[in-house]
This record gives structure tokens, C-alpha cells and sequence, in this order.
């Protein structure tokens, strides 16, 4: 009987602490993005409301709450409603399967691998939602737009999270920690799987070059079209949250989730507090690379971000799943051998994307034809 | 009050442009999708728009994503200032030149004061055609840095970076016009026979410090956008002007530069004392956005090498004719006169007839902008929508000189 | 190579020579101005035929427009043409007189395709009819705008002021 009551408890805690998780990060995100863009451009942010500007997003958050709340007369009721309901449920059901620190986490399902990125797909369904019950000829093709990218990148990621389950030998999020202990992040072993899972997540949360779906070139409007005041809010606040969750993901299965020096230093209540700190340390390091990237590149175009999922990163998943397989099964010491190949590959790529896509450029500049009379 | 359930008229360019997808409808291309009976929408970028550099009003027709047709509507910005020239003097009218291509004004105001005085008869003093010189190079970068700043700023978060360090640069030439003229923008500088003001002490030291700085800061542009991957694939082989159009059209400038056309006023038709210099015409073969791009960051730097020799050259003397005042109430023979001028966007020109009074009596502007504008529709057609705006942003309209 | 700026560089004496030789039968008053345009008289009437053969002719083609402009002259109106040729670096301006009651004179879009918005700002601001202009109506001003504002008679009418 106690145990039901502690089970629902702790379930309602769990439910509390995802949502102001989510919330918070949104919060900070939007702030910690415009401060940093505008350092990056030459200029200071919001910097008045509160100090140093912290209470801005706060700020925003009570306009967008105050503004009008109408919804097309055309729009489908039920789903117009839901869409941006249901759009953050992704966002807080991984919480389910993260650790944030040693003793803090939900549960620790023995297939949460798998269902760190089955539960990301839920935004596409509210996505898709929202662009159909607008009712409006464009939002339906922005939304199919954004969905397609959604789901060309989950592929590359799953090929990723695919290795991280092969190194460590199980598809437990708490094995995945503990395998990193001692600094052994997989990062180490594995940055060119990093790097792809990186890449196909930026394109998953729709951030930084990949942001096609939300920009669609100032005219014709992507799937938020046609919601206004807190129901966009909701879309522009999962997008912010996702930009932490996602980082929160990547920092926990490659490098090495809560542990760091001092780990486990002060503990109490069954919690490693200092556990947190470093969570937090290396998950905005991420976020901060997300604003970062973002700034420095321009906008892909549908035809290339496409291109560039399935001409590119899914065959280099692949490739990189034979080889990691390869060597695990095949070479003696296969963490040496991992980490070999694993940075090989991770400065080749780096060096010779570059040099191959300006190549290929070249030669079609070459056969481009000069204007003449 | 406001009936939010009416749909207002359309007007004249929106009927038009459902006039054009029923005749292509009529002729059989209307759509192959059952139950529809053409594909097309027809869709207003209006006048307030961020992509639509100033108040230009797009009405495109769409088919999905491509850009079927453009008709662009233009108006929202005219002063009727060649209505305003004729109740003001020569002299009252230089600030209202000003404020036509607002971006670049000296430039402006030179194509003006060179036709009264062509139409007065008058000479200009040696050292205030070099100043005019300086001032109009330093004005074309200026104004080149807002054309390339906010042309990337239309391809992307990128481009917002860009705009903000080039401004930076701006701020530094804009500076030094203040120092000279007093003004930021419409400067109201040069008189008939001249300039207003002499340069201020050190004007000619803080001048080569800005000439040294520079250079290096383009590179730095360069680097950020010429060596881009994803740049050059937006911009390469998009929004081609042949030279064909060049010549129906009268495109001039640097639009017309990067189509090959080696069309430069300062060569072609020297004013002031551009055949002492020695400066090149920037071409570039193919004529797409990225040439455009690239034919302004080179002119940039031919200014650059402009305003050095000026530096070098700037002889001593007064900067007016005659006495120290400029000649307010000036009454030129009647006659007409047309000077065109080189702009950073083409041909900039003022043809001025005069009836012998204070007043002229007709003043019509050549401007680079109306022109270039023409070519839109055809331009634009075929692409995407974003596309189309990155073609709309390389062309470098200034909606001030189109509407006058 | 294509396009080239003064492949046939003439003297001014030369150009003017030129278009009397070959044109003198319909301009009039050819004079030039200096330092590189020719400034010429034209009747309405031959005014599409002239434009034709201006730009097609071998020596010096002028085959740009670069600025049409309608004049108010109180007694009577008047087009201004300015063109420009490639291949002399000149340009010729062209001036043909229009009656005041029927200021009306045919449209050279066929000629030169940059004529489209130039003779519509004529239209719209002094009031010209361009006839076989596929398209004329106003262009800086309002649909609905009376008048023509660049005219020596007009008078602001209240009527374009609805909102005042």
C-alpha cells in the first residue's frame, strides 16, 4: 500500500520536476541564445530587464500569454488545440531515462537507448498536427517539410546511439554512464559517431543551418503559421528545450552523463549533488557549440539538407557500424583499436568535407556558362 | 469600422495578375490536377516586409514554390520631388537630391550640382573635385558595405554577423562625413563650383588610417562568405543578367559589371578628375549573384586605391569659386543639360532644362534603381521564393531613387 | 567578348554627320552638345520608325534607352528620348513635340524593352498616351489618382486627399 502511494509521489515529483526542467531550460535557452548571437555579432543583448537581463524570457513569456487567442474559424478544433499540447511531450518524456546525477534518475528502462529516440519522434506527429489543422495550403507543406528532415535525421542518429550500444554492451542508460566512468567517455573512443549524431540532432530540433522549416524564406510560413500568443509560444519554447534536452542526451551517452571530478563529493538524500553541476557544465558547453553554430552558417535549402542526410551521413553511419563491429569483434584490444579508427575517420571527415563539396562546386562553376550578347 | 470578414478589392497590379493566370489558363496551361483549375497563387509581398529591401510591393504569382511571376509596385515612396524643383531654387533643391538614393547621397548630389554648373557654365576649383572624389569613393563603400551586409543577411543567421561587423565599418566612414559635413547621411555638401566646408585638421590622417584598416577587414568578409560551401551553392548559377538584358534594359552599375559589360561612367564618360587616376573596372564573367556579390567587394577596394591617390594628390587652394560664399540665387542661361553620374548602383542622372528664371524648369533623375527594377519579372520567374529573394537582394535597390 | 563600350569611337562632328546622312530626312535640328550627345528634333509620327532603324543601324546602333521624359511646354508637350549607343559612346537625345489638346505619340516598347516603365512614369506624371504600350497605367502614383501632376496646370485636387 505505501509503496503505491510512494510510487504515485514519486511519479507526481517526476512529472513537476520534468516539466520545470523543460520550462526553465526553454527560459534560459531563448536568453543565453540572444546574449551570445549578440556577442557573436558585435553587440550587447537584452541586458536591462533584471539583472543582466535574466528576466527577460520571463518577460516574454507573460506577452505572449497576453496576447489574443483565436484560432482560425476553418481550423480543425480538436487538433488545432492539441498540436501545441502535445508538442513537448517529447521533450519531457526523455527525461524518463536520463540520469542527471547518480541516484537521480526516473527509471532506468532496459531498453532506454532506443527509447531516447522513440520518444523524440513525438514532435513530429505535433508538428504534422499543426500544420494540418491550420488549414492553410502552406503550413501543410512546411509542416510535411519539417517532418520529412525530422525523420531523414533520426536514421543517422540511431545509427549512432546503434555504436553506443555496441561499446557498451547494453541498451541501459545507467550502463551507458557507468561504462564512462573513470573518464572513458565514449567521446573519446567514438568522435566520429559523435559528430554524425550531432549533425542528424541539430537537424532534429529544426535549429541552426537546418532551420528551414521555421524560416521558409519569410514568405511563405512554416507549420506555426497560423497560431498566435501561447499556442506559438508552446512550439517556440519546445524548439528552446529541446536545444537542452538534446544536449542532455548527447552529454549522457558520450561524455560520460554527471561524472567529473569531485563526483560524488557531497551526497545526500541518496543524491550526488556535484553530479549535477558537471551535468549542467557539459550540457550548455553543447548548447552554447548550438548558438555558436547557428551564427557561423548560412540556411541549407530543403534539396541539400536532404541530400545531406542520405548521400552523406547515412552512408557514413553504416560504414561506421561495419567497422565498429569489425573491430569489437575481430581486434584484440578494441578500445585501442576503436579509438584509432574513431578519430581517423572523425579528421578525415573533418578535412575533407570541405575540399570535396568546394571540388564539386568548382567544377560546376567551370561548366557554368559565361553570360555573352 | 473595420469589417474583418471583407475581402478588399484587389487592385490594379493584383488584377492584373490574375488577368495573366486566366490567359494562361485560356491557352491551355492551366493546371493538371483534377477539380483546379489553374495551380497558381497569387501573393502579396507587401510594402513592410523584411526581405523586400525599402517599401517594394511584390505581387507574386506562385505555382508551390516557384516563383511564376513577379509584378513588382512601386509608388509608395514618391515625395514628387520633380514637382518640388519646380518652386525651389537651385540652390534650395541640393538637399532634396540628397534623399533620393539616401544610401549613397554624395553621389547623388554630385550628378545634380554637375548639371547646373554644365548648364551655368560654371568651373569647379581643383581641390574640391578631389575632395568631391573622396567623398563620393568613400560614400560608394559605404554604400556597397549596406548592399553586400544586408544581401547575406537575406540568405541567413550569417548574414545578420555580417551586417552587424560591416555597419562597424560603416560607422567609421560615416564618421568621418560627419567630421567633414555634419551630417550623417544627407549631407548637403556640395555647391555650384564646390564644396561647403575645407577639411578639418587631421580629416587627412584619419582618413589614411581608415584607408590602412580596411583592407584587412575585407579579407576578414571574405572569409566568412567566399569560402562558405553553402554560400556558393545558394548563389552560384542563380539570378543570371545577360548581357542582352544589359543592353534592353540600360542596366548599368555593378549589376551590369558582373555581366561582363566593362561599363564604367568614370571611364566611359570621365567627370571631375577621374582621368588623372588610376583605378580598374571590376568585371566578372557570369553575370549570377555571386559575381554581383564579388563586383562589390572589388569595387570596394578599387575605392580604396581612389581615395589614396586623392590623399596623395589633394592640391591646396579654396574649396568654392569665388568668394567664400557659394552663389545662393544662381540663374543659368536657358538651355538643357543631362550629366550622368556614376552611383554605386548604376547611372545616376539628372537632366535639368532651364528657362533662364531661378527655378528650373523641368528636372527629371535618370535613376539606376527604376531601371534595374525593370528587370524583375524576368529575373525573378523560375526560381524558388527563397531564391528569388536572394536575386532581389543582389540587385541593390534603394526605393528612394525609384520613387523619387 | 561580347558587349564592348566604343568599338567605333567617332568623333562628335563625326556622329552628328552620321545621323544627318542617314536620318536627315526625319530629324531635325541636329546639333551637338557637348561633350558626347547629339541632340536632334523628331515628328510623333515617325517617331517608331526612327527608333527602329536608330537601333538597328551597323555604324552606331543605339540600342540602349536610357531615360524618356515628358516635358510640359505650356504651348504644347514634349517626349524626350535619350539613347545610347555602344558601339560610338555617344548618346543622342531625341525631342519630339505632341500637341497639347492630343499629347499622343507611339509607344517604342517594341523598340527598346526599357521603355515599358519609362513611358508609364511619362503617362503618370505629365499625362503622354503611349499607343500599343502593352500595359500603361500609373506607376508612382495611386490607381486612382486624378490629374497629372507634372503638368503646368495642376491643381491639387481634394478628391486624391480622401484621408486629409
Amino acid at each position: 500500500m505505501v509503496d503505491i502511494i510512494v510510487g504515485i509521489l514519486r511519479a507526481i515529483l517526476f512529472v513537476v520536476i520534468a516539466y520545470a526542467v523543460v520550462f526553465v531550460a526553454a527560459l534560459v535557452n531563448i536568453l543565453f541564445e540572444r546574449r551570445a548571437l549578440a556577442f557573436m555579432q558585435d553587440r550587447l543583448g537584452p541586458n536591462r530587464t533584471g539583472w543582466q537581463g535574466v528576466l527577460q524570457s520571463i518577460a516574454d513569456a507573460f506577452k505572449m500569454m497576453g496576447k489574443e487567442d483565436f484560432r482560425p474559424m476553418l481550423a480543425d478544433p480538436v487538433l488545432f488545440t492539441l498540436a501545441p499540447v502535445t508538442v513537448m511531450i517529447g521533450a519531457v518524456a526523455i527525461q524518463l531515462v536520463l540520469p542527471y546525477t547518480n541516484g537521480l534518475m526516473a527509471i532506468d528502462l532496459n531498453v532506454g537507448v532506443i527509447f531516447l529516440v522513440a520518444i523524440t519522434s513525438f514532435t513530429t506527429l505535433s508538428i504534422l498536427m499543426g500544420g494540418w489543422a491550420s488549414r492553410n495550403k502552406y503550413s501543410l507543406v512546411g509542416a510535411l517539410r519539417a517532418a520529412a528532415q525530422m525523420i531523414s535525421y533520426e536514421i543517422p542518429m540511431i545509427l549512432g546511439l546503434l555504436i553506443v550500444a555496441m561499446i557498451v554492451g547494453s541498451l541501459r542508460v545507467e550502463a551507458v554512464v557507468a561504462f564512462q566512468a573513470g573518464y572513458e567517455w565514449i567521446v573519446f573512443y567514438a568522435p566520429f559517431t559523435f559528430l554524425i549524431f550531432y549533425i542528424a540532432s541539430i537537424a532534429e530540433l529544426n535549429r541552426g543551418p537546418f532551420d528551414l522549416p521555421e524560416s521558409e524564406s519569410e514568405l511563405v510560413s512554416g507549420y506555426g503559421t497560423e497560431y498566435s500568443g501561447m499556442r506559438f509560444g508552446m512550439f517556440f519554447l519546445n524548439e528552446y528545450a529541446g536545444m537542452t534536452i538534446m544536449s542532455m542526451v548527447a552529454v549522457t551517452l558520450f561524455f560520460g552523463g554527471w561524472m567529473g571530478p569531485f563526483a560524488g563529493a557531497i551526497e545526500f538524500w541518496g543524491v550526488d549533488w556535484i553530479g549535477i553541476v558537471w551535468f549542467l557544465v557539459k550540457t550548455y558547453a553543447l548548447v552554447f557549440a548550438l548558438v555558436w553554430i547557428r551564427l557561423s552558417l548560412p540556411r541549407l535549402q530543403v534539396d541539400q539538407l536532404m541530400a545531406f542526410a542520405w548521400k552523406v551521413l547515412i552512408p557514413l553511419g553504416l560504414v561506421n557500424i561495419l567497422v565498429t563491429a569489425a573491430v569489437i569483434l575481430w581486434v584484440p584490444s578494441w578500445k585501442w583499436g576503436l579509438a584509432v579508427v574513431g578519430w581517423v575517420s572523425f579528421l578525415a571527415f573533418v578535412a575533407l568535407l570541405d575540399p570535396l563539396l568546394k571540388r564539386r562546386l568548382r567544377k560546376q562553376r567551370e561548366r557554368q556558362p559565361v553570360v555573352s550578347a | 469600422m473595420y469589417d474583418h470578414f471583407e475581402t478588399p478589392e484587389p487592385d490594379e497590379a493584383v488584377k492584373l495578375a490574375l488577368r495573366r493566370i486566366e490567359e494562361a489558363t485560356a491557352r491551355g496551361e492551366g493546371s493538371d490536377v483534377d477539380g483546379l483549375a489553374f495551380n497558381e497563387v497569387v501573393v502579396n509581398m507587401g510594402p513592410q516586409h523584411p526581405s523586400t529591401h525599402g517599401v517594394l510591393r511584390l505581387v507574386v504569382t506562385l505555382d508551390g514554390e516557384l516563383v511564376k511571376d513577379v509584378i513588382p509596385v512601386i509608388g509608395y515612396l514618391h515625395r514628387s520631388k520633380e514637382k518640388l524643383a519646380e518652386r525651389r531654387t537651385y540652390f534650395q533643391y541640393i538637399p532634396i537630391v540628397d534623399r533620393t538614393e539616401y544610401v549613397a547621397s554624395i553621389n547623388c548630389e554630385w550628378a545634380y550640382v554637375m548639371t547646373v554648373e554644365k548648364l551655368a557654365g560654371m568651373q569647379v576649383t581643383r581641390r574640391a573635385e578631389f575632395i568631391r572624389v573622396i567623398t563620393g569613393e568613400l560614400m560608394r563603400i559605404a554604400s556597397h558595405l549596406v548592399a553586400v551586409g544586408t544581401f547575406t543577411a537575406d540568405l541567413s543567421p550569417l548574414g545578420t554577423a555580417m551586417v552587424f561587423y560591416m555597419f562597424r565599418e560603416r560607422e567609421i566612414i560615416l564618421d568621418l562625413m560627419e567630421e567633414l559635413t555634419g551630417a550623417r547621411m544627407m549631407f548637403n555638401y556640395f555647391r555650384f563650383g564646390g564644396v561647403r566646408y575645407d577639411l578639418p585638421d587631421g580629416w587627412v590622417e584619419r582618413c589614411r588610417d581608415f584607408v590602412k584598416m580596411f583592407p584587412a577587414k575585407l579579407k576578414e568578409y571574405e572569409a566568412l562568405v567566399d569560402d562558405n560551401a553553402i554560400f556558393l551553392q545558394r548563389t552560384q548559377g542563380k539570378g543570371v543578367i545577360t548581357q542582352q538584358d544589359v543592353v534592353d534594359y540600360g542596366i548599368t552599375g555593378p549589376n551590369a559589371r558582373a555581366s561582363g559589360v566593362a561599363l564604367d561612367l568614370r571611364r566611359s564618360r570621365p567627370y571631375s578628375v577621374y582621368p588623372e587616376l588610376d583605378f580598374e573596372v571590376v568585371t566578372e564573367q557570369h553575370g549570377d549573384v555571386f559575381d554581383r556579390y564579388r563586383v562589390r567587394m572589388d569595387e570596394m577596394r578599387e575605392s580604396l586605391k581612389i581615395i589614396e591617390q586623392c590623399l596623395d594628390m589633394l592640391p591646396d587652394g579654396p574649396v568654392q569659386l569665388g568668394s567664400l560664399r557659394a552663389p545662393y540665387v544662381i540663374t543659368p542661361p536657358p538651355g538643357s543639360a543631362y550629366v550622368g553620374q556614376e552611383n554605386p548602383r548604376g547611372e545616376y542622372g539628372t537632366y535639368i532644362e532651364s528657362d533662364g528664371s531661378r527655378y528650373p524648369y523641368r528636372l527629371k533623375f535618370r535613376d539606376p534603381c527604376f531601371c534595374n527594377l525593370q528587370l524583375f519579372p524576368k529575373l525573378l520567374s523560375g526560381n524558388k521564393i527563397a531564391d528569388a529573394v536572394a536575386i532581389s537582394g543582389s540587385i541593390d535597390l534603394v526605393l528612394g531613387g525609384i520613387d523619387r | 567578348m561580347g558587349l564592348v563600350v566604343g568599338s567605333n569611337p567617332l568623333s562628335m562632328d563625326a556622329v552628328a554627320a552620321l545621323l544627318v546622312e542617314r536620318f536627315g530626312a526625319d530629324l531635325e535640328d541636329v546639333r551637338i552638345q557637348e561633350p558626347d550627345t547629339v541632340v536632334a528634333r523628331c515628328a510623333g509620327e515617325r517617331l517608331k520608325d526612327v527608333a527602329a532603324r536608330l537601333k538597328a543601324d551597323a555604324d552606331a546602333g543605339y540600342e540602349t534607352l536610357n531615360w524618356i521624359a515628358g516635358v510640359d511646354r505650356r504651348t504644347s508637350f514634349e517626349a524626350v528620348y535619350h539613347v545610347y549607343s555602344w558601339k560610338t559612346n555617344t548618346y543622342l537625345e531625341l525631342h519630339v513635340e505632341l500637341p497639347r489638346a492630343r499629347p499622343e505619340v507611339d509607344s517604342v516598347t517594341g523598340v527598346w524593352p526599357a521603355a515599358d516603365w519609362h513611358e508609364r512614369e511619362a503617362w503618370d506624371m505629365v499625362g503622354i498616351v503611349f499607343s500599343g504600350h502593352p500595359d500603361l497605367r500609373r506607376i508612382l502614383l495611386k490607381d486612382d489618382f486624378v490629374g497629372h501632376p507634372l503638368r503646368k496646370d495642376y491643381v491639387d485636387l481634394a478628391e486624391n486627399h480622401p484621408h486629409v
